[in-house]
C-alpha cells in the first residue's frame, strides 16, 4: 500500500516509502524529520507550511508527497550556506520580521522563491508575494521592509 | 483525517481516461488538488481510487488555436496563464483575473481545470471565461465533446462532468474587433474569494453603440451565470449612464444569490447593482481602444 | 538616554538564530520514543446531559493505547479564579453535562492520529439535549435555560465600580448623550495551536512540554486537576507559536495528555486542529455596552455611567477579569469625577469567552472613542479638543482606583493633531478619526492565589563571564526573553551576548505569573533588575577590595569594565573580578535573586502606558467597502528597552486590532461558530495592511525597570475605535457594531440617505 517516494530536499536525495495520502508536509515533517516546516491551518489558507518545489513557492500542506515525486525541494533548513545565512534570513533577523516564529519558515521560503523568479520587485509585488501568508504577530510591515532591503543590495549572498 | 486510496499517477490522457473508465465513480480526479484535499481532510470527499494527472504534461499548455483565438490546456497553471505572454490584448483580462486568485502558491500549483471543475460558483476564472465566449473540451474514452464554459457548471460544487470524463482544453475565440473585457470581484480580503465577481465583455459598433455584449456573474447564484437580461439592456444601444444603470438593477433582480456569513442575500444584489455598471464601462473603454 | 550600553539599541532577538533558520523546536514539532498521539472528543451539542458514555469498540480498535472519560479525573473543577472555588467551574473531561459545542467529553491515546481520530469515530455518547441559551441578553430573562444549576439569571459575576456623584453630576451636565454598542467575538488564531506533550513516568513525575503563556499557572492548575504535588509538575515552555491571551488556562490539550499519560506512563501528545483552535478555546468576550456620557458646554466630561453585559460562554475563565477591567478602561484616559459601571457576566451555551489580547480594553475603547467623538461633534468641539480638554496627566489619581505616575497622553495628542493637520485636506471620501487609550503594565490582582511574588528571577554568573539568567517569564512571541536579557545585561554592565536565558520551565526557574496582562517587561524586568544588581553587588566588592580606591568612590560596571564612577578610566575588567569574585567565594557561583510584587499602587497596575491614534479610510460610498490606508500612532511606553520589539508590537497590534475593527467575527447559529477556518475567519492580509507609522514620546515611568512600561496590549485598544470615527469623518455614518463591515457601511449609507429624503 505504501509506495516509493523519491525526492532531493536541501540537495541531498531521499528515497523513502509513504502511504498515498501522505502530504508533502507530513513527509518532510515526519518522514525526515525536517521540522522547520510548519502547519498552521490544513487549509491551504496560512502559508506556514510554504516551500519550495523545483523553485517554486507551493504549500505543502495541500500536495500529496507522491505528487512531488522526482522534484527537488527547498525547505527552511535549506536556506543557510553551512552556517551562514542567506540574505534574507539576516535582514529578517536585523528588521524583526519575526515574533513567535511558527509563521517564519513560510514567510522566508514565499520570499526567497519571490526574489528568485523577481530579484527586484516593488514592494506591491513583495506584498503579494507574501500575502498567502499570514502571520499574526507582525503586521507584515517589517517583513516587507527586510526584503526591500535584501532588494536593495544591503545584504550580500554566502559564497 | 484523510481516507486511505490507492493513488495512480497516470503520464499520458489515454491512461487516465482508461484508469476513470475502470474505476468509475469510485475513483476522483485529482490535478492541483488545491480545493480537493481541503474536502478530502473534511471527509467530505473519500474515492477509493484517486486518479492523479498532474503530472500529464500533455494537458499543460497555451496555445494558439490559429484564428487568433486561444487554446488553453486543462492543466495549465494559474501563475503560467498569469506571467503568459500570449494573456495580452483581448487576453490580458485572464491575467488580470489570475493575479486576484487566491495566493502566488495556489496559483503555483493549482490549475485552471481544477478550478473549473470545482465547481465553485466563486471561482475568478469562470465567469470571465464566460465573458470571453470561452468552450471547454471533455474527453473520454468514447471520445470528445465541448460544452460553453456558461452550461458547465449545474449547481453548487457540480458540473456538466459525466462519469469517465475528464476537462481536457479550453478554448478561447479572439474577441470581435472593437471588443473589451474586464473582470473585478468584492471581497473584503484582498486575495480572498469573490463575495461577488463580475465579467463583462462589450463590442462597439458604430458610433459606439453596444454591439454586442456578455456579462457573467460569479458567487451571485448557485452557479456562474450570465446576466442574460441585464445584457438585453444594452444590447444594440448606446450606451449611457442612466442605461448602465439600468442594466445593473437588471442584472440584480436577475440574479439569485444567497445569504451567507460574507454577505447578506440584499448585499449581494446591491453588489451586482453596482459593479455591473462599474465594470461595464471599464469593458467599454477597452474596446475603445482595442 | 545615551547612557545606557544594551537598553534601546537595535538588537537581534535572542531566538532569532534558531527562529530565521527552522532549528527551533515548537512542542508542536516535538517527538519522544515511545511517544503515543491523542485525541479529543468533544461534545457536538451546545447544553446536553451526558447519558451514557460506551468506550468498548474505541478501546478495541487496533492501535488504541487509552480512553478516558470524566469518570477517569479527580472530578475536580478548575478555574484561574482560583481565590473564589465558585468561580472556578470547568471540569475540562465533562461528567454529567456538556454546555457548549466543543466541551470535551472522552479523549484517546493510540499509535498515531489517524488511529485516534478513527477511535473518536467508534465512543458511543448517549446525551440528553437540553434547552439551550446563547445570547446573554436571553439568557439574564427569569425563563432562560439554566446553563450551571443554582445561578440565578445566569449571571455568573457581577462589578460594580464607582466614585464621585455620578446622579448629581448628570444634572449638572448640558448635554448628556445615551448610546448603544455591540462589540464581537474575536479569535487569538495563535499559528501555533494549543498543544502538549505530557510524560508522566513510573516514578510519579510528570513533565509538560506545552505552548503556553504560564507555565507556573499549568503546573499550579495541573496539581489542583490531578491530585499530583507541584513540585511533581515540570512545565517546559519550548519556543512558543503565539498566545494573545489564549493560553494562560490550563486546556483541553494538556489536561487530556496528562489524563491519558498518567493512565499508561507513556508521552502523550496532544494538538488542538485549527478547527478546535477556533470552536473549543477560549475567544475574545463579546459584549453589550450601555453608555450615558455628560459634559458642559466647553467639553469638559463630568459623568459617565457604563453598564455591560458581555457574553460569558460556558464557564468562568479569565472572562471575570476582562470584566472588570472593561469596566475600569472604559474610564481610560480621562479624568471623570464622577464614574459608575456595573458590568454582568452571563453564561450562555456558547464557545468560553475570556482574555485576548487587551482584555476588555478594545471593547472599552471602541465604544467609549466612538461616543466620545459623537459628543464632540454635538457640542462643536474638535475631537482632539475634547481629548486634550479630559485627557489625563501625570501624578492623578483615578479616584479609588489606581495612580498614575507617567503619562504622556497630552503629548501623544500633540503629536497626532500634527499629523492630521500634515495630511491636510483629504481626498472625496477620505476620513481620518482619532482614538485615545492607556493600559496597564500588568495586573496587581491575585485572584489565582499565588502565594510566591508576581515575578522572580536568579542570576548565575558562571566563570567565564557568561551569565545564566532563570526566569519564569513567558516569550511567546512578544519578546521578553530578548528585552530581559538586555535588562540583565544592561544592570550587570556586560554586553548582550554574555547573557544565556533559561525560561518558562519551573524546574529550574522561579515562578513568575506568566505573559499576561502586559506585565513582563515591568514585573519581571524589576525582578531581573534586583537579581541582577545583587550579582553586581557582590563583585563591585571584591572589585573595591581590589583596587582599593577612597572609600567615597562608588563603583559600577559597564560593557564589561569594573570601574570608579567618576573615576571611569579607573577599573578591571569584569572577567577577571568574576574570577576572583567565585574563588574569592570558596568556588561558590555568584549568583543574585531578584523578585517584584507590586505594593501600594493601587488595585490595578503599578503604572500606565498611554497613546492616541489616527486610522485614515477610504470608502466606496456605492459598496460600503473602505480600505485601511494609514495608521499612525502616538504612543509611549516609558523608557524603550527593545526598539525593534516596539515595533513589531505596534505594527502587529494593529493587524490584529484593525481586524477587530474590520473583518474580524465569529458569526454562530445556535452555538456553532460558523467559520472555523482561516479560509472562513478573515484575517488581515499583506494586501490589506495599511501603511503604519510610529511617532514615540518619550516619557519615563519612576516604577519600571529603567523607566520602562508596557507596549504589548495597549496597542490593541485604539484601533477599531479609530477606524468607527475615521469611517464617520469620511462619510458621516457611525457603526455601532463591531466588525464595521462594508454591508453595515453601505446599509447605513442607505439609510441616511433616506433621512434626507
Amino acid at each position: 500500500m505504501k509506495k516509493e517516494l523519491k525526492l532531493k530536499v536541501n540537495g541531498q536525495p531521499y528515497d523513502i516509502f509513504v502511504k498515498p495520502k501522505t502530504l508533502l508536509v507530513e513527509a518532510l515533517r515526519d518522514h525526515l524529520a525536517l521540522t522547520g516546516t510548519k502547519r498552521g491551518c490544513n487549509s491551504s489558507s496560512c502559508g506556514a507550511c510554504t516551500i519550495m518545489l523545483n523553485g517554486m513557492a507551493v504549500k505543502s500542506c495541500s500536495i500529496l508527497a507522491l505528487q512531488a515525486n522526482g522534484a527537488e525541494i527547498v525547505t527552511i533548513e535549506g536556506l543557510a550556506k553551512g552556517t551562514e545565512l542567506s540574505p534574507l534570513q539576516k535582514a529578517f533577523l536585523d528588521h524583526g520580521s519575526y515574533q513567535c516564529g511558527f509563521c517564519t519558515a513560510g514567510m522566508l521560503m514565499a520570499t526567497t522563491a519571490l526574489l528568485t523568479e523577481n530579484p527586484k520587485p516593488t514592494k506591491q509585488e513583495i506584498k503579494e508575494g507574501i500575502d498567502g501568508n499570514i502571520c499574526r504577530c507582525t503586521g507584515y510591515n517589517s517583513i516587507i521592509r527586510a526584503v526591500t532591503a535584501v532588494v536593495k543590495g544591503e545584504y550580500k549572498e554566502a559564497k | 483525517m484523510i481516507k486511505d486510496f490507492e493513488h495512480f499517477a497516470p503520464k499520458t490522457l489515454k491512461e487516465a481516461l482508461t484508469l476513470l473508465d475502470k474505476y468509475q465513480d469510485e475513483a476522483k480526479i485529482i490535478c492541483g488538488g488545491q480545493s480537493l484535499l481541503i474536502l478530502m481532510r473534511q471527509g467530505l470527499v473519500a474515492p477509493e481510487y484517486l486518479i492523479d494527472i498532474k503530472g500529464i504534461s500533455e494537458l499543460s499548455y497555451i496555445k494558439s488555436d490559429g484564428k487568433g483565438g486561444l487554446k488553453i490546456g486543462a492543466l495549465t497553471t494559474h501563475r503560467t496563464i498569469e506571467k503568459s505572454s500570449q494573456m495580452r490584448d483581448g487576453f490580458a483580462v485572464l491575467a488580470e483575473m489570475e493575479t486576484r486568485l487566491a495566493s502566488i502558491q495556489t496559483r503555483n500549483w493549482g490549475t485552471i481545470g481544477g478550478n473549473l471543475c470545482h465547481g465553485d460558483p466563486a471561482g475568478d476564472p469562470a465567469p470571465v471565461l464566460i465573458a470571453l465566449n470561452a468552450t471547454l473540451k471533455m474527453a473520454s474514452l468514447k471520445g470528445e465533446r465541448s460544452l460553453p464554459v456558461e452550461d458547465f457548471t449545474l449547481d453548487y460544487f457540480e458540473t456538466a462532468l459525466k462519469t469517465g470524463e475528464l476537462l481536457t482544453e479550453i478554448t478561447v475565440p479572439a474577441p470581435p474587433a472593437h471588443t473589451g473585457t474586464a473582470y473585478t470581484k468584492f471581497n473584503i480580503i484582498e486575495s480572498d474569494l469573490a463575495t461577488v465577481g463580475v465579467a463583462a465583455s462589450i463590442t462597439l459598433g458604430a458610433g459606439d453603440s453596444c454591439q454586442d455584449i456578455r456579462i457573467a456573474l460569479g458567487a451571485a447564484a448557485a452557479t456562474p451565470m450570465r446576466a442574460k437580461k441585464a445584457e438585453a439592456v444594452l444590447k444594440g444601444k448606446k450606451i449611457s449612464d442612466a442605461l448602465l444603470a439600468q442594466a445593473g438593477e437588471t442584472a440584480s433582480t436577475e440574479a439569485d444569490p444567497i445569504s451567507d456569513m460574507q454577505a447578506s442575500e440584499e448585499y449581494r444584489r446591491e453588489l451586482v447593482k453596482v459593479l455591473v455598471p462599474r465594470i461595464s464601462k471599464e469593458a467599454m473603454a477597452r474596446a475603445k481602444k482595442a | 538616554m545615551s547612557e545606557y550600553s544594551v537598553i534601546g539599541k537595535r538588537v537581534h532577538r535572542v531566538d532569532g538564530p534558531e527562529k530565521v533558520t527552522g532549528s527551533a523546536k515548537y512542542t508542536f514539532d516535538l517527538v519522544l520514543p515511545g511517544m503515543l498521539y491523542g485525541k479529543v472528543l468533544r461534545s457536538p451539542h451546545p447544553h446536553a446531559k451526558i447519558l451514557k458514555i460506551d468506550t468498548r469498540k474505541a478501546k478495541r480498535l487496533v492501535g488504541v493505547k487509552a480512553v478516558v472519560t470524566g469518570k477517569d479525573t479527580l472530578g475536580h473543577k478548575q478555574g484561574i479564579w482560583r481565590r473564589f472555588p465558585e468561580l472556578c467551574d470547568e471540569e475540562i473531561l465533562c461528567r454529567e453535562k456538556v454546555r457548549y459545542i466543543g466541551d470535551p467529553v472522552a479523549a484517546v491515546a493510540a499509535i498515531d492520529e489517524d488511529t485516534a481520530e478513527e477511535a473518536l469515530d467508534l465512543i458511543d455518547v448517549e446525551y440528553e439535549p437540553l434547552p439551550a441559551v446563547f445570547d446573554p441578553l436571553e439568557a439574564i430573562k427569569e425563563d432562560a435555560p439554566q446553563v450551571h444549576d443554582g445561578i440565578e439569571l445566569n449571571i455568573n459575576i457581577n462589578r460594580h465600580i464607582e466614585w464621585g456623584d455620578v446622579d448629581e453630576a448628570f444634572k449638572k451636565c448640558d448635554h448628556i448623550r445615551e448610546d448603544q454598542f455591540k462589540c464581537s467575538s474575536q479569535a487569538h488564531v495563535c499559528m501555533e495551536t494549543h498543544d502538549a506533550v505530557v510524560s508522566y513516568d513510573y516514578g510519579g513525575k510528570m513533565t509538560v512540554w506545552t505552548s503556553t503563556q504560564s507555565s507556573y499557572y499549568i503546573q499550579r492548575l495541573m496539581a489542583d486537576m490531578t491530585g499530583l504535588r507541584e513540585g511533581d509538575i515540570r512545565v517546559i515552555k519550548p519556543p512558543t507559536g503565539g498566545g494573545f491571551g489564549s493560553k494562560f488556562e490550563l486546556d483541553s490539550a494538556q489536561f487530556c495528555a496528562a489524563i491519558l499519560s498518567m493512565k499508561l506512563c507513556k508521552p502523550v501528545k496532544i494538538v488542538l486542529s485549527r478547527e478546535e483552535e477556533f470552536t473549543a478555546t477560549k475567544r475574545r468576550t463579546p459584549m453589550y455596552y450601555f453608555l450615558k456620557l455628560g459634559a458642559k458646554k466647553d467639553g469638559t466630561l463630568l459623568a459617565k455611567e457604563a453598564r455591560v453585559i458581555t457574553e460569558g460562554g460556558a464557564y468562568t475563565a479569565m472572562g471575570a477579569t476582562a470584566l472588570y477591567l472593561t469596566g475600569f478602561f472604559s474610564s481610560f484616559p480621562y479624568k471623570y469625577p464622577n464614574y459608575r459601571y456595573d458590568g454582568y457576566r452571563v453564561y450562555t451555551n456558547t464557545a468560553v469567552t475570556s482574555a485576548m489580547r487587551g482584555f476588555g480594553a478594545p471593547q472599552s475603547t471602541f465604544v467609549g472613542e466612538s461616543q466620545l467623538d459623537m459628543m464632540a461633534e454635538d457640542l462643536g468641539i474638535d475631537p482632539i479638543e475634547i481629548r486634550r480638554k479630559n485627557g489625563m496627566t501625570p501624578n492623578y489619581e483615578v479616584p479609588g482606583q489606581a495612580f498614575i505616575q507617567s503619562c504622556g497622553l497630552h503629548q501623544c495628542l500633540d503629536k497626532i493633531e500634527e499629523h492630521v493637520k500634515e495630511r491636510g485636506k483629504l481626498p472625496p471620501n477620505h476620513g481620518i478619526g482619532v482614538s485615545a487609550y492607556g493600559f496597564m503594565s500588568g495586573g496587581i490582582f491575585n485572584w489565582f492565589d499565588t502565594p510566591y511574588a508576581f515575578s522572580a528571577a536568579v542570576v548565575r554568573i558562571n566563570i567565564d563571564g557568561k551569565v545564566d539568567l532563570f526566569t519564569g517569564a513567558c516569550d511567546i512571541g512578544q519578546g521578553s526573553d530578548t528585552t530581559l536579557s538586555m535588562i540583565c545585561a544592561e544592570e550587570l554592565g556586560v554586553k548582550l551576548e554574555d547573557i544565556r536565558i533559561h525560561a518558562a520551565d519551573t524546574g529550574i526557574c522561579p515562578p513568575d505569573l506568566g505573559a499576561w496582562g502586559s506585565r513582563e517587561t515591568l514585573m519581571n524586568g524589576n525582578a531581573v533588575k534586583r537579581a541582577a544588581a545583587e550579582c553586581k553587588r557582590q563583585l563591585l566588592e571584591f572589585a573595591a577590595a581590589k583596587m582599593a580606591p577612597n572609600i567615597a568612590y562608588d563603583f559600577d560596571i559597564k560593557d564589561r569594565w569594573v570601574h570608579l564612577v567618576d573615576r571611569p578610566e579607573r577599573g578591571v575588567s569584569y572577567f577577571d573580578i568574576v574570577k576572583e569574585a567565585i574563588r574569592g567565594k570558596d568556588g561558590n557561583a555568584i549568583m543574585g535573586r531578584g523578585h517584584y510584587t507590586p505594593h501600594r499602587k493601587g488595585m490595578i497596575s503599578p503604572a500606565y502606558s498611554f497613546g492616541v491614534q489616527a486610522a485614515e479610510v477610504a470608502v466606496d460610498t456605492e459598496t460600503g467597502r473602505y480600505k485601511l490606508v494609514n495608521v499612525t500612532t502616538a504612543h509611549e511606553s516609558g523608557t524603550v528597552i527593545n526598539p525593534v520589539g516596539i515595533e513589531g508590537q505596534l505594527e502587529g497590534a494593529i493587524m490584529m486590532a484593525g481586524g477587530y475593527g474590520f473583518c474580524e467575527d465569529q458569526p454562530m447559529d445556535e452555538g456553532k461558530i460558523l467559520n472555523p477556518s482561516i479560509a472562513d475567519y478573515k484575517l488581515i492580509r499583506s494586501l490589506d495592511m495599511p501603511e503604519t507609522d510610529i511617532l514615540e514620546i518619550d516619557t519615563y515611568e519612576p516604577e519600571g525597570p529603567f523607566g520602562a512600561k508596557e507596549a504589548g496590549e495597549g496597542l490593541t485598544n485604539p484601533t477599531a475605535g479609530a477606524i468607527g470615527n475615521a469611517v464617520y469623518k469620511a462619510v458621516g455614518v457611525r457603526i455601532n457594531d463591531l466588525p464595521i463591515t462594508p454591508e453595515k457601511v453601505l446599509k447605513a449609507l442607505k439609510e441616511k440617505e433616506k433621512k434626507k429624503k
